[in-house]
């Protein structure tokens, strides 16, 4: 049987390779692992289609949810800043664009802090340093199940030097 | 049996042995399907297609060597491919040929329902929910996006080895907490 990493690179078509793919259809072990690649990949975008995930994603994929005629409510927010904000039930995602100076930074995290007792912090959070923004996507399902609250949101960059603050955002949650 | 066998045993006409060669065989052409055609339906036009002209041709002797069926059924799913890449009405023209000519099997004969894992929802989902920010980031832009480490590395400004690491590290997670490995 091929190293689960080979059969991960061929799925996305990383491998070009012929003679993988002779051996994959006669290996019956293989096919195995690929299924269950397949139903996993399967799982990921029911659960994230349906709002089951909250994620940190690149303005590129939000901009892909938008040309997919899925229906975003967005709220750019500047540090210091609060914004008022809901979810409806035509909504589909619920997009909080974090405005930051992201040069030089070389670690990120979101330290959340909400009124009615959630509290995270999102280590390392993917960003792009050139995009000035952090695109922070919450859970539709679980933003839908809870009642009105504030949460705070900070980002903080980690560096050799320490922690430094980059920038505070208040959310004002009402259910709609 | 091996794969060999059974083909040998279809060309008898042993039914049996059809329905188990389907069994076996159609599974790695929906996977085939899925990674060339990035569409679950075109999958499943590829599996009745494909599957269907080799039980046809193993019945007919016409498959040169029966020991090598997998090489067969690998080189018509190619081909088909191919042919569907060429466009949806040029699909439509060989789903229109084939499915009906299945040699006499009912719908559901000819289109068995090849099976599907079904990963429990709300398990994945807590399990999605316990990984690194950046690793749900990265399988969400994978499979959701389908991007692959290139792709994925321009948007998230990573490296595509270090997506590559990011992405394999998550499914090894997923799979221990999915109980699969």
């Amino acid at each position: 049987m091929r190293p689960f990493a080979e059969l991960v690179e061929y799925w996305f078509g990383e491998r070009e390779d012929e003679a993988l793919e002779e051996h994959l259809f006669g290996c019956a072990e293989c096919t195995a692992r690929l299924e269950e690649l397949a139903a996993l990949g399967a799982g990921i975008r029911s659960a994230f289609r349906r709002g089951a995930l909250h994620a940190v994603l690149p303005r590129a994929f939000v901009e892909r949810l938008e040309r997919e005629g899925l229906k975003l409510r967005q709220y750019r927010v500047a540090a210091g800043e609060s914004v008022n904000c809901t979810i409806t039930g035509e909504d589909d995602f619920v997009v909080s664009r974090l405005q930051a100076p992201l040069g030089g930074v070389a670690r990120l995290d979101l330290v959340l802090q909400a009124s009615d007792g959630e509290a995270h912090t999102l280590h390392d959070v993917p960003f792009d340093p050139a995009a000035g923004e952090v695109l922070v996507i919450p859970s539709p399902e679980r933003l839908r199940a809870r009642g009105p609250f504030t949460e705070r949101a900070r980002l903080v960059s980690v560096g050799a030097g320490g922690a430094r603050d980059l920038g505070e955002y208040t959310f004002v949650h009402k259910p709609s | 049996m091996e794969d060999a066998e059974l083909a040998a045993a279809v060309a008898r006409g042993d039914t049996g042995a059809e329905a188990e060669l389907y069994r076996r065989l159609a599974p790695r052409v929906r996977l085939y399907g899925l990674r060339h055609l990035r569409d679950r339906h075109a999958a499943a036009d590829l599996v009745q297609h494909v599957m269907m002209t080799t039980l046809e041709r193993l019945r007919a002797g016409g498959v040169r060597e029966p020991g090598k069926i997998a090489s067969f059924v690998l080189g018509m799913s190619r081909m088909t491919v191919l042919e569907m890449r060429r466009g949806a009405a040029r699909r439509a023209d060989l789903l229109e040929k084939w499915v009906p000519a299945a040699a006499g099997m009912t719908d559901e004969e000819a289109a068995p329902e090849v099976e599907t894992r079904v990963m429990e929802e709300a398990r994945l989902a807590e399990c999605l929910q316990k990984l690194a920010e950046r690793e749900r980031s990265v399988l969400v832009l994978s499979f959701y996006g389908d991007k692959s480490a290139d792709e994925a590395g321009r948007e998230l400004a990573l490296a595509p080895g270090n997506v590559r690491v990011i992405r394999h590290r998550a499914l090894e997670k997923m799979r221990g907490c999915m109980g699969l490995a």
